[in-house]
């Protein structure tokens, strides 16, 4: 390894919480309450769910309005509809990934934007969303983000108008918070899979707005440069 | 959607379950213990959460399927109680582990004494050179 490349810092020390978790853990195998198989999965399936059934749940409120009322007042009973069962979750039928029961649904307006953090640590709404990506756990984020909101998002590259009220959701360890973003013009027409593309993580998440043609697997365009460097080769 | 007269309900029924009483073991590392924030600020760390915090929400899961030795809503709403009335002082998620920890042993899952040995066998483990 070179000088240049130094590892990340890591924590070189054990905890007693750290041992806990796995007394506990090894106890409850070898008693039988579950295998370590079991919990393998469960982890592993974890690092697998992402942010398509937020999508769905969106794009499907955006078409059916009674939907979107259910979605706005018991986003617990919406997911179900898009298969995420926030009690006793699928694929493994064990579960959610340890988040509390309630999810909220924040409705965006012309006139109103919500985006969501966790100012404490990182919570997040996993079965729905997946993993919370790493700049939402970053101090940075979490601290600037109440304070700062339309600087923030300007920052993510969303400028929102001077008029417009952002709120931001505080997420903790019993509630957490998706944004139903408001849909966007040119989409009409559009069925449910259209839709459901364009509704991207970080438009749930709130720093970004959905836009027609934006997908999350879309070939990435970067804009040439206002102020190119020119090379002499 | 529950009213405020169901969730006074259940926290009825809940209080007359759970024993809230210290646990020597878990006291003895809710005042000792370093949690992860105080290393991850020593170490110069920025992740907000401990790296085992992924195995805890497993094995909270887990016990919560298949044999369903804990269900997940029971145990939630103990770790309301608890984290309420006897770990306010600890942060999220060293809470959340010594609560799975007390729901455990007040419902005889694990007893304190083997827990007590385990965790002496597992600390050695880890801190085999």
């Amino acid at each position: 390894m070179s000088d240049n490349h130094k590892p990340a810092p890591m924590v070189d020390e054990i905890s007693d919480f750290e041992v806990l978790e796995i007394a506990v853990r090894e106890l409850a195998i070898e008693k039988g309450l579950f295998s370590a198989d079991d919990h393998r999965r469960w982890t592993e399936y974890v690092h697998s769910v992402g942010p398509l059934p937020a999508g769905r749940l969106v794009a499907k409120a955006w078409l059916d309005p009674e939907f979107k009322k259910l979605a706005v007042t018991d986003g617990v009973k919406a997911s179900l509809e898009v298969g995420v069962d926030w009690i006793n979750s699928p694929p493994t039928k064990f579960g959610t990934p340890s988040d509390y029961c309630n999810l909220r649904v924040l409705e965006d307006t012309p006139r109103l934007k919500h985006v969501v953090v966790c100012t404490l640590c990182s919570c997040y709404p996993r079965p729905i969303l997946g993993q919370s990506p790493e700049w939402y756990r970053t101090p940075n984020y979490r601290r600037r983000l109440v304070r700062w909101p339309r600087q923030v998002l300007s920052e993510f590259g969303l400028q929102l108008p001077e008029d417009m009220e952002i709120r931001v959701a505080d997420s903790n360890q019993k509630t957490r918070y998706i944004v139903l973003p408001v849909r966007p013009a040119g989409t009409e027409g559009w069925s449910e899979d259209q839709l459901a593309e364009i509704v991207t993580r970080d438009c749930l998440i709130g720093v970004a707005v959905p836009k027609p043609g934006r997908k999350a697997d879309d070939k990435r365009h970067v804009h040439p440069a206002v102020h190119p460097v020119h090379h002499d080769h | 959607m529950t009213t405020p007269d169901d969730k006074d309900h259940e926290t009825q029924a809940r209080r007359q379950a759970l024993d809230t009483a210290p646990i020597s073991l878990l006291e003895t590392i809710r005042t000792q213990g370093r949690v992860w924030g105080d290393l991850a600020a020593q170490y110069g760390v920025s992740n907000p959460e401990p790296p085992w915090k992924i195995n805890l929400d497993a094995t909270c899961d887990v016990l919560g399927a298949g044999s369903c030795a804990l269900p997940v809503l029971e145990r939630r709403w103990e770790e309301d109680e608890l984290s309420a009335e006897l770990y306010a002082d600890v942060p999220f998620p060293e809470r959340q582990l010594l609560a799975l920890a007390h729901s455990m042993i007040r419902r005889g899952l694990v007893n304190e004494d083997e827990l007590t040995r385990r965790m002496a066998q597992v600390d050695a483990r880890l801190k085999l050179v």
